[in-house]
């Protein structure tokens, strides 16, 4: 068993925290008592615990989630600690689910906080308390768990997932993709991870409103190298969805029209590739953000 | 359609901890678990299904559509919920409404255009993400009572899920409904604690029915990367292979099927009417999403246990959710006050799906509308199950 969680630390890179530990003790906070042992899920084991949705975190990068069931009196808590594999795949997940943020004034750290749910991101881990019964008096116990859990996270730098988009993205609309789970949210360009993001590449999506071109949503990936950016490129061109229509295309741009007549391009410069999706017409020669672009 | 069980082949004294260290092993061996493969995956059209063997079978008397093609009733009341409460009376005067005005005839004619008294009736409901987007146990209080006003023995009406945990959460305990059964497919132990019996054969296995079958060739795991037959994933295979079972419920214990979906997004797509039976009647369903997805939710109605059977679909958007989904997201959830009603699953879908698109574009959520998200429906239309064209569907809306 040490042999194991030795190895599990080796490969982790670094030692095994029990997150369980992270979460209020039995009575520590607001009276609430543990209701039964914290469950860990790891890996594909999520499947386990999130009956449709598991994708998208795989997507972006999962490690485990530890799941305490708290009780006092009526009330029921839930609180889902996700051990993400780094603090922007923990964004990924906040940002895809947070909506319009309604930020409780007790809490320093990024989050949500409603009647029903507290979504907070720190470092690497995505949190998620959750009022079971929905009653309006268990609202603040989220508030507090929350609290109690943060304290026991490092603070660490927050990551800037938008940073290689322009500024000027739509409120609420920035989003992290690492895989055709995430890009199938925004937009259909072929079956598969037809933008070769393997998990590993991360791009930034935003909407954004244009005169010219309407509401339309852009992407920017970085590549390792630019090899792989025009290899990501080539291989959109070769499973091009069936619904698409191909204007034009060689080594470094792709102009679409989708099935509702609205247009796309994919330009390559350097490592970087850059998607616009949902173009109100032919956006002529694509615009490709410099790889320094900052919001 | 017999095929042999072919269980999940796992050493029964695999401990949780040996599990971890099996699974360090594979991480050592450059596969990291947990990782999705993002190799290139099969198109949803290239994958070889079972779906001609259904087809060959004569279709019932009460088989999809249902009486009423492309008919779909959609009904609402502000006063159904006030203040995250719930109105029972009020849900039961509009499911009441609803099941008029898609008959066109009292509730005791409807009962009879539907059921009949010696009918064992399955409710299934979807309990994920309760207590927000849940089907309501207000929905189904009025069905039961519709049902049993009409002299079908409460005994002969089984709530059911795949999960008996999720049931329990979601509020449908014998304790809330005295004299009606309570089912899922798939169970733990007695203790809670695992999915196998001593001999390390899956608690469930008995539940499910070697006859009737999906079967999706070549697709037999879920598409991660350092997957091990791990105790966890049980809860969705109970099975390995290419091959789903139906449950025994469905294709052996229930004469007709009522199917209380909650309204939801999936992504770009929507887990209401047809997913909620789609994925829910057969096992091993954690491998379909990434290659089949919806596909499943047409293929598996198509099914005989289903097509014949599924005689009424109410789908619960008291509360909706339009982004999030289909796990509960308490940003994305809206009091939409409204139940919809259709025989036909898949004008239903159709309407919802449309109108939710509608709702996630007014809340500003980046859409995609691409065809694939609803071929599905067409899928549908094309076999006769259901109508999908929007043209050709009926849109009635009660306003109370």
């Amino acid at each position: 068993m040490i042999a194991a969680a030795l190895l599990a630390a080796l490969l982790t890179g670094g030692p095994a925290v029990d997150d369980a530990t992270l979460l209020p003790a039995d009575g520590a906070v607001a009276g609430l008592a543990r209701d039964g042992a914290a469950e860990v899920f790891r890996g594909a084991e999520l499947y386990g615990h999130i009956d449709g949705g598991a994708e998208l975190y795989l997507e972006v990068g999962f490690e485990r989630v530890t799941v305490q069931r708290y009780r006092r009196g009526e009330d029921e808590l839930t609180a889902e600690l996700y051990r993400m594999s780094d603090p922007t795949a923990a964004h990924a997940i906040y940002l895809g689910r947070c909506g319009d943020e309604t930020p409780d004034a007790r809490l320093a750290e990024r989050h949500t906080a409603g009647r029903h749910q507290l979504l907070l991101v720190k470092g690497g881990v995505f949190l998620a308390v959750n009022n079971d019964t929905g009653r309006a008096k268990g609202a603040p116990l989220l508030v507090e768990v929350a609290r109690a859990v943060a304290a026991r996270l490092p603070d660490e730098a927050a990551p800037a997932p938008g940073a290689a988009l322009p500024a000027g993205w739509l409120p609420g609309s920035l989003r992290v993709v690492r895989g055709p789970v995430g890009l199938g949210a925004i937009v259909t360009l072929g079956d598969g991870d037809v933008l070769r993001l393997g998990g590993t590449v991360t791009a930034a999506a935003a909407a954004y409103d244009d005169a010219r071109l309407g509401r339309h949503t852009l992407l920017v990936a970085d590549y390792p190298d630019a090899a792989a950016a025009r290899a990501a490129l080539a291989h959109v061109a070769a499973r091009f969805d069936a619904a698409l229509t191909l204007v034009r295309h060689d080594e470094a741009v792709l102009v679409y029209r989708d099935w509702a007549g609205r247009f796309g391009d994919l330009a390559v410069a350097d490592r970087r590739l850059t998607l616009r999706a949902n173009l109100a017409r032919d956006p002529g020669m694509p615009a490709t953000p410099p790889l320094e672009a900052q919001p | 359609m017999r095929q042999t069980y072919s269980p999940i082949d796992a050493d029964p004294n695999l401990s949780r901890r040996e599990f971890v260290a099996a699974a360090c092993a594979v991480t050592a061996s450059g596969v990291v678990l947990g990782v999705p493969a993002l190799a290139d995956t099969p198109k949803a059209t290239e994958v070889e299904t079972n779906l001609a063997d259904y087809l060959k079978v004569p279709r019932g008397a009460h088989a999809l559509p249902g009486p009423f093609p492309g008919r779909v009733v959609q009904v609402s009341n502000q006063r159904a919920v006030v203040d995250d409460r719930v109105d029972a009376k009020v849900v039961g005067e509009m499911f009441e409404r609803g099941v008029r005005t898609l008959t066109g005839t009292d509730m005791r004619a409807s009962f009879r255009m539907l059921f009949t008294t010696d009918d064992v009736v399955g409710l299934k409901v979807n309990p994920v993400g309760a207590p927000l987007i849940s089907t309501k146990p207000e929905v189904v209080d009025a069905v039961v009572r519709w049902l049993v006003d009409n002299r079908l023995p409460k005994g002969n009406i089984v709530i059911w899920d795949r999960f008996e945990g999720m049931l329990k959460d979601a509020g449908f305990t014998p304790q809330r409904f005295p004299g009606v059964r309570i089912e899922a497919l798939q169970t733990m132990d007695e203790e809670g604690t695992s999915w196998r019996t001593a001999d390390g054969r899956h608690v469930s296995e008995g539940n499910f029915d070697p006859a009737w079958t999906y079967v999706a060739r070549g697709v037999v795991g879920k598409g991660v990367r350092g997957y091990k037959d791990d105790e966890y994933y049980l809860n969705q295979h109970v099975f390995a292979g290419e091959v789903s079972y139906f449950g025994k419920l469905v294709t052996q214990g229930l004469t007709k099927i009522v199917n209380l979906a909650a309204y939801k997004n999936t992504g770009n797509g929507i887990s209401m009417a047809t997913k909620n039976l789609g994925y829910a009647a057969i096992c091993n369903t954690g491998r379909l999403h990434q290659p089949l997805f919806f596909r499943v939710c047409t293929e598996v109605l198509a099914a005989p246990p289903v097509r014949d059977k599924l005689v009424l679909n109410v789908t619960d958007a008291l509360n909706a959710q339009y982004d999030g989904g289909p796990d509960k997201d308490a940003k994305f959830v809206w009091p939409h006050r409204t139940l919809y009603f259709a025989t036909d699953p898949f004008a239903l879908d159709m309407v919802c799906h449309t109108q939710l698109v509608a709702k996630r574009k007014a809340m500003g959520i980046q859409v995609n509308e691409a065809p694939r998200f609803t071929d599905y429906l067409r899928q549908a239309e094309s076999l006769g199950l259901g109508v999908a064209d929007p043209a050709k569907i009926t849109l009635m809306t009660v306003r109370a």
